[in-house]
């Protein structure tokens, strides 16, 4: 535990030193506070009511293992050859036929092993030129028979060379996060989907819902918890009809399919990672936001 | 100037992949004759990154936390059902304060959930039980090394301190005519940390998918107990047949090694306690994509 705080403390993806902060459930407020000073207090009961609104924070978890940096490859393979070195004798009569390809093949292995570990001078049992190329032989017709060398799949997919921030199939490796762009008061700007919640309709309900219409139906969601993961204000001053403003946002994963947007005031979308939501979005939006999100 | 420099950074990253070169050769154990390292106490960490383990910490525990969380404006009011212990009442001082009567198995809520008390797998314990064993212990030899080849675990194998290995379960009691105290009678393993979670995985992705007719682990009736400490232990308990082992790659390869293939238990201890624990437990199993079904 103590080796995976330390190197989840060395990975820092991000630029400041909020690697070490998790994403959890945070509230943030909205808006600054100079302009309270100047804005009338809300008169009316009516407008003392907030607006609720639910977003969905729509995460494609990672589909590939992340690369190791150069420091976590090095402590691995330090801690290997400790591990190498201090390992209890394996009784190999047990598992192998006397003089079995099976046999053969592992002590190539693991003389192999052993030399990555310890040196090119370390030499287990010596055999002859004539029989180890035998052994080689054998052993490369064995692997031969078993599929192997087949070429492996590339970890950079097409879309990142493309840059396609449409494509699901993009940085394999991180959390990606669903952002639309969309027409507000004239102003075109990046957000996660949202909606407004109906009378007598639940959160979570109203969540799930939005999400259909902004994104369309032809994808497969499901949203994590009943519980909002956060929550961000915006006061009655900052708002455009003095009503204050409370957004609730929902994690939810997307297991199939893809967003269509439906909506006409829908003008664009993108699959982002933390780093990129922060230049897409407005600065008050990423402060109520960066907390929820993940940095892996 | 410039690739130079990245030159050198490259030599110096995989510098730590090969062995030091020897300057100095170590003192040697003047009994054994064999060299001791420079330390005496080497703790060995993990040596590769675990993909089940990364997929835990990145999405299980955030999406576990939402899950289980129970908002609690303030901590609920105990209801005072008997006099509390006063230290300062002379009456009560000095006196033996004892503790609040009956069992508390099973009657124990939930603790809040904190993003430093997220529900985690602990370890996993491998066990299976050999009947030919009563007769003669070495029936046992093949299981021993069945489960070691699926664990690769032996006692404080590879520098590591807390590791038991694979242990020989003795019979505790006496049955008539059948066993006595003391006869070993199975084997079992505790597994943890890395070893844990590549167990997990290839018990998920090679295992189960071959089970014959294997639609996933029965859960029990709506109707059982909530309060019985099987359902409050935060253990997710299960069986593999016998012809489960062979679908391991590891026992796959030479299967033939083995006099006969063994079923066996398969616990997967959490961390989780009070009411509702072993419903969380399967949540996080679940999340490792074991299957459960209603019957």
């Amino acid at each position: 535990m103590f080796s995976r705080n330390l190197l989840t403390s060395c990975r820092a993806p991000s630029k400041d030193v909020s690697c070490l902060r998790r994403a959890l459930a945070t509230e943030a407020s909205l808006g600054s506070s100079t302009t309270a000073s100047t804005a009338p207090p809300a008169s009316s009961k009516r407008s003392t009511r907030p607006k609720i609104t639910t977003a969905i924070i729509l995460n494609r978890s990672p589909t590939l293992t992340r690369t190791p940096t150069p420091f976590e490859r090095a402590y691995y393979a330090y801690q290997a050859r400790i591990r190498r070195a201090l390992h209890n004798p394996f009784p190999y009569e047990f598992y192998f036929k006397q003089g079995s390809l099976l046999e053969t093949r592992f002590n190539i292995e693991e003389a192999e092993r052993e030399q990555l570990a310890f040196g090119k001078d370390f030499t287990g049992e010596v055999v002859t030129n004539e029989k180890e190329e035998a052994n080689k032989r054998a052993v490369a017709q064995l692997s031969q028979q078993e599929g192997e060398g087949e070429v492996i799949m590339s970890r950079t997919h097409e879309a990142d060379i493309k840059k396609d921030t449409k494509s699901l199939d993009r940085k394999g490796a991180r959390n990606l996060y669903l952002l639309l762009r969309v027409d507000q008061d004239g102003k075109q700007v990046w957000r996660f989907p949202q909606g407004g919640v109906e009378k007598g309709e639940l959160l979570h309900q109203a969540a799930q819902r939005d999400l259909f219409a902004e994104c369309g139906p032809h994808m497969d969601t499901w949203v994590v918890s009943r519980n909002p993961v956060g929550v961000s204000k915006s006061p009655a001053e900052a708002t455009k009809d003095g009503q204050e403003d409370v957004t609730f946002f929902y994690k939810a994963h997307i297991m199939a399919g893809q967003v269509r947007p439906t909506q006409a005031s829908v003008s664009d979308f993108a699959w982002l990672t933390k780093e990129e939501i922060e230049s897409h979005v407005s600065k008050d939006y990423w402060e109520s936001i960066k907390d929820m999100l993940s940095e892996h | 100037m410039s690739a130079q420099a990245g030159a050198v950074a490259r030599r110096n990253v995989t510098r730590f992949g090969r062995a030091p070169p020897v300057t100095k050769n170590l003192r040697k154990n003047p009994r054994t004759l064999l060299p001791q390292p420079h330390v005496k106490n080497l703790l060995v960490r993990d040596i590769a990154p675990c993909r089940i383990m990364d997929h835990y910490y990145n999405t299980l525990q955030d999406d576990l936390m939402y899950m289980t969380y129970v908002h609690q404006a303030a901590p609920p009011k105990q209801r005072q059902i008997r006099l509390t212990f006063d230290p300062n009442d002379p009456y009560a001082r000095n006196r033996y304060n004892p503790p609040v009567g009956g069992s508390q198995v099973g009657r124990k809520p939930a603790p809040l959930v904190t993003p430093e008390d997220v529900i985690r797998l602990e370890r996993i314990q491998i066990h299976t039980m050999v009947k030919e064993a009563i007769g003669s212990r070495n029936n046992l030899l093949p299981a021993i090394m069945a489960i070691r080849a699926l664990t690769g675990e032996t006692y404080q194998g590879g520098g590591r301190h807390s590791n038991d290995g694979i242990q020989i379960v003795k019979a505790r009691k006496s049955v008539g005519g059948w066993l006595r105290p003391g006869v070993p009678v199975g084997v079992k393993v505790d597994l943890k940390g890395p070893a844990m979670y590549d167990f997990l995985g290839t018990l998920v992705d090679f295992v189960l998918p071959r089970i014959r007719d294997f639609p996933g682990f029965i859960l029990p009736p709506a109707s059982s107990s909530v309060n019985s400490p099987n359902a409050v232990s935060g253990v997710v308990s299960f069986g593999l047949p016998p012809a489960a082992m062979g679908f391991f790659p590891q026992i796959e390869v030479n299967q033939d090694s083995y006099p006969k293939m063994f079923g066996m238990h398969i616990h997967l201890v959490t961390n989780a306690t009070g009411l509702g624990a072993q419903n969380r437990a399967r949540a996080l199993v679940s999340g490792f994509q074991i299957p459960f079904i209603k019957k």
